[in-house]
């Protein structure tokens, strides 16, 4: 009886103020919907990636690798004999260049195989799974000669119907083979697109009878560690996982980021469900009062208020799932699109998410209504029970306010000492990150009274007593205030942050591609040419309007950390084009005189733990090698294929491998790029077609990537940002209709509507003030982590920290123009105030 | 129409929904007089005055206040009306919580536009007069039901209104300070010469007035 009576009494209240219902509605449904979004975007996103691996690699767990050149097929047939290495398949993959009438060129892989034994590596069914979602029967690959799988795309793009031939050729010198097209497959995922065949057939077609790429093996843990220990002549086991833990790494920083700002999201939302709930008990705490005195004990009056909350909180819960799974859909392809920008420059397919994510969300919201509502409901329990007056309330809230500012330095330091405790922990980043943020929300109210009391006398000044009633409604409302400016200063800070970082990690990639791309034109050698290529760029060499050139090479490498890209690369007339991030002060040119040094990107050196100084074995022509890293340089791409760099003499010396992928040509001034392009195609003997790049236009390439890649943040961004509107026109409602009284009050003295409604705007702004620069050293905090720790963390990056004054800028503007935007229509209801109102108690 | 700060009430009616309040309802305040509305609880004596105070209009009928005719004002010139013109005191006291005693005494002669030092000097005076001038600093929290209500005299006075309109002055009070209040509200009126309409339900207080009207069935009625 007492409790229907009790939730009546709430139910009647929120009947009253629906907007507040609402707004508390849509405030947890929002922080929820960004959250279930971003997760299940991630989700299908993480499966996507990860099908496509497993189709490719399946339940292997290591590769024999040669340590040069090829592997000899006795070593697999000497490994198959043995029970332990049984589970073993041999692999032949080759790359080759796809070329077709008017659908010029494709970089491809052959990829020979033993269907049978593939299956058995892999865990598949059966055959048919090596085709995929492809149309393909692979069982026909070892029953018809030249027999071949396409994948899907490939056979669309060079129009190629299923049962069609294609006569290719495997190198510069092969012969042309005849291939049967007996089905396709579905893309892959690991670099190029492949054409799936029987090892003899791509054995027969490279010509490389008796010879294999690798082997492919499933191995426990003791017949890999005896084979890791003692590997056949000329070979090194690698795990499987390390082939694409790198990819899988910065998927998952990737992924953790955006959960990271989705939950930011949440806190935000947080913030709003406290404001919300907060202000519904500030506005009853009479009646509370009056409970209490009626003799409601405290854990009543808790459980009706916490299951208000409740109520509130499913309720939102439900409206966030529905409006995540929406959200979900738009989220995802900005993340895929991301993701294939950034590591896989093809297009992943898609994949249903899990279904965990739902109950994972509806947890989240409605635990963090329930958290939210316990302070509040708390406070409200706490009251005395003749406890009617305001001020009572306010001398809590400067209580709390002095706790809370008293709680922030150990909250940072706390901070710190985290990231102190795991120097490398992207979690432990991520929190520290929040107890930065916490603890710079829970200096607002402070910040915000010591701001309206330094404001009083300036305003009172220029505006009078409107003025100075203006600042005293915002510091001596702490209560509600203190908690509106403190969510909006989070969510202003985190916006700022963001956009601190993304300017700062602009700024470095245009620092960096200004200081790595130091040619005009980039031109991709053709591996089946047959020019000449040294003496061809000798005779280009001698035109005036060419200063000269730099030759690169790119290969694979096999090494003890797994499988890893080599550039190498001669001096062109500005030098190498290297961003050493280490050692301080040194070049590249220095230090790649010494023989067998290398230098190592910054997410592979921070993935493997490698500083100068330190060494990496690597299989060359001449059997495993010790190189030693001289230097860590930056690179922000993870496609430019440079995770290790090297001199090209170097390279030639160790590898053997005197061909180039592609030359850089640097231009004299006042040369005219058609000019020289058309010199470069007639001498290197390249048609229209052939990739020759002007370096400007891979700057822009890369800019724009680059701010494809940040739409997802700026989806986010806006979001927040929402949320954060949301909170504030909750806050300023409560605060008007807390207000009605007063502002009756002041009407009958002679105010006019315009008079409150300006005073009323007057203080909305001051709100947004104190919030937007309570948000500036904030914001910048987060920023320099956001750079510091969770960019180095997750990626491997360093990069300067660049405060612009535009987010910062913008930052205040957004904070002043939310609070002036969400203070209209209170203002105006509150200036509207019915004047009446001053003759009635309640 | 001379200004002689007579107040008249012609032919006023006033409903809320179909709860007739006013019936063609007629009065008369003299300048300086000070008139006491009696009646039961929801007669109308709080309607009467927020029609009197220029806070609601009339649904017909016609409320002078010298040369001034509320019905036909607009908005905003019954809104500087009631800020040069009239005073409110409150039964609840009603003062800005945000600011001080002495800035709530100021606050019509700030809206008002008087000069800072007049301002502050005739505020000093009301603050002395009222027995107020000690917490002068104060937030109205920080002060008993007596002192609120002081200042709300005081806010009241400070621009010399013609009118004061109070409703239960000292409805919240005990007796003691209930009667020093009113003694206080009665004398610093007739000091300054201002009429006084008070809707009461203390027959003492009533009995203190110049002349007693009676609301009954939406007509005022000349009880005394």
């Amino acid at each position: 009886m007492r409790f229907a009576l009790l939730a009546l009494a709430s139910l009647r209240f929120y009947g009253r103020h629906p907007w507040q219902l609402v707004l508390a509605v849509a405030g947890i449904a929002l922080g929820i919907a960004v959250f279930v979004g971003i997760e299940l975007a991630n989700n299908s996103a993480r499966r996507a990636f990860e099908s496509s691996t497993e189709a490719v690699r399946g339940q292997t767990t290591h590769r024999l690798l040669p340590l040069a050149g090829m592997l000899d097929e006795s070593v697999y047939r000497a490994l198959k004999r043995d029970p332990r290495f049984v589970a073993s398949a041999p692999v032949l993959e080759l790359p080759f260049t796809m070329s077709g009438m008017g659908s010029g060129t494709l970089a491809m892989t052959i990829r020979g195989i033993d269907p049978v034994e593939e299956v058995a590596v892999r865990g598949l069914q059966d055959l048919a799974g090596l085709a995929g979602t492809g149309s393909g029967d692979p069982a026909r690959l070892m029953a018809e000669p030249g027999a071949v799988l396409l994948p899907a795309d490939v056979a669309a793009r060079f129009d190629i119907a299923v049962g069609g031939q294609l006569a290719l050729s495997f190198g510069t010198d092969g012969p042309l083979a005849e291939l049967t097209v007996i089905g396709t497959t579905e893309s892959s995922v690991d670099g190029e697109p492949t054409l799936v065949a029987d090892i003899a057939t791509a054995q027969e077609v490279t010509g490389n009878n008796g010879f294999l790429s690798r082997v492919d093996l499933k191995l426990d843990a003791d017949a890999a560690a005896a084979l890791a220990a003692d590997p056949p002549p000329g070979t090194v086991l690698v795990a499987a996982a390390t082939e694409d833990a790198m990819l899988r790494e910065l998927t998952r920083a990737f992924n953790t980021n955006l959960t990271a700002l989705g939950l930011l999201a949440l806190v935000v939302g947080m913030f709003l469900i406290y404001s919300t709930i907060s202000f519904t008990i500030v506005q009853r705490w009479r009646a509370l009062a009056v409970l209490r005195a009626l003799g409601t004990t405290r854990a009543e009056l808790l459980a009706k208020l916490l299951a208000e909350a409740l109520a509130i909180g499913v309720s939102g819960t439900l409206l966030g799932l529905l409006l995540g799974k929406a959200l979900s859909s738009g989220l995802l392809e900005l993340v895929l699109r991301t993701l294939d920008d950034l590591y896989f420059r093809r297009a992943l397919g898609t994949a249903e998410p899990s279904a965990w994510i739902y109950p994972l969300g509806a947890v989240l919201g409605i635990g963090a209504t329930l958290l939210s509502a316990l302070v509040p409901a708390l406070l409200a329990t706490r009251q005395d029970v003749d406890s009617r007056r305001r001020s009572r309330l306010e001398r809590s809230a400067t209580v709390l306010t002095r706790r809370f500012a008293f709680a922030a330095p150990p909250t940072l330091l706390a901070a710190g000492l985290l990231l102190w405790v795991a120097p490398r922990g992207l979690v432990a980043g991520f929190v520290a990150l929040f107890l930065v943020l916490i603890a710079g929300a829970m200096l607002v109210p402070i910040a915000t009274r010591a701001l309206m009391r330094a404001l009083e006398k300036p305003v009172a000044t220029i505006a009078g007593l409107p003025g100075r009633l203006a600042v005293r409604g915002v510091s001596d409302s702490l209560s509600r205030t203190g908690v509106a400016t403190a969510a909006l200063a989070v969510a202003v800070a985190t916006v700022m942050s963001i956009g601190i970082m993304i300017g700062s990690f602009r700024e470095s990639l245009i620092v960096w591609l200004d200081r790595t791309i130091t040619a005009d034109l980039f031109v991709a050698v053709d591996p089946e040419t047959t020019t000449d290529v040294e003496t061809a760029l000798t005779a280009l060499a001698a035109r005036p309007d060419i200063e000269g050139f730099n030759r690169q090479r790119v290969a694979r490498v096999t090494t003890t950390a797994g499988s890893l890209d080599l550039r190498a690369q001669s001096a062109g007339p500005e030098g190498y084009g290297i961003d050493l991030s280490e050692p301080a002060g040194a070049t590249a040119e220095s230090l790649l005189v010494e023989d067998r040094a290398l230098l190592v990107a910054e997410p592979l050196a921070y993935r493997l733990g490698l500083a100068p100084g330190d060494s990496l074995e690597i299989a060359t022509a001449s059997g495993l090698v010790s190189f030693r890293v001289a230097g860590i340089h930056r690179d922000y791409d993870s496609g430019s294929r440079s995770e290790l760099f090297m001199a090209l003499d170097s390279y030639r010396r160790w590898f053997g491998d005197e061909e180039l992928t592609s030359v850089g040509v640097y231009f004299t001034a006042g040369a005219d790029e058609t000019t020289v392009t058309a010199a470069i195609r007639a001498a290197l003997g390249l048609d229209r077609r052939a990739g020759i790049r002007s370096t400007a236009r891979i700057r822009e390439a890369s800019l724009l990537i680059f701010d494809r890649t940040f739409q997802v943040t700026e989806v986010l961004r806006l979001l927040a940002g929402v949320v954060a509107f949301l909170g504030v026109l909750s806050a300023l409602m409560a605060l008007a209709l807390e207000r009605e009284r007063e502002l009756a009050v002041l009407r009958s003295l002679g105010l006019s509507i315009r008079d409150l409604f300006g005073q009323n705007l007057a203080q909305t702004s001051l709100l947004g003030l104190t919030a937007g620069l309570a948000a500036l050293p904030l914001g910048t905090a987060l920023a320099w982590m956001l750079v510091h720790v969770i960019n180095r963390r997750s990626f491997g990056w360093t990069m300067d920290f660049v405060v612009a004054p535009g987010p910062l800028l913008a930052g205040l503007v957004m904070a002043i123009a939310a609070a002036l935007l969400a203070g209209i229509y209170p203002s105006w209801v509150g200036a509207r105030a019915d004047m009446g109102l001053a003759w009635r108690d309640e | 129409m001379t200004d002689d700060g007579r107040i008249e009430l012609s032919a006023v009616c006033k409903s809320y929904g179909r709860q007739v309040v006013l019936d063609r309802a007629d009065a008369v305040v003299e300048r300086g007089e000070f008139v006491a509305v009696v009646g039961r609880s929801g007669s109308g004596k709080t309607t009467l005055l927020k029609l009197i105070g220029a806070l609601a209009s009339p649904d017909s009928g016609a409320i002078r206040l010298g040369a001034h005719d509320l019905a036909r004002m607009s908005e905003s010139e019954l809104t500087l009306f009631r800020r040069r013109e009239l005073g409110f005191v409150f039964q609840f006291f009603n003062l800005v919580p945000t600011l001080t005693v002495r800035e709530n005494v100021l606050l019509p002669l700030a809206l008002n536009r008087v000069a800072r030092e007049r301002a502050a000097s005739r505020v000093g005076e009301l603050l002395e007069r009222l027995g107020i001038a000690a917490c002068a600093d104060r937030l109205p929290d920080q002060l008993s039901g007596g002192e609120q209500q002081r200042v709300a005299i005081g806010r009241a006075l400070a621009h010399k209104p013609r009118l004061v309109v109070t409703d239960e002055p000292t409805g919240n009070l005990d007796k003691d300070t209930a009667d020093e209040v009113l003694e206080l509200l009665i004398s610093s009126c007739r000091e300054h010469g201002a009429s006084l309409i008070m809707a009461t339900h203390n027959r003492d207080a009533a009995a203190r007035a110049d002349r007693v009207v009676r609301i009954a069935a939406g007509r005022i009625e000349a009880e005394r």
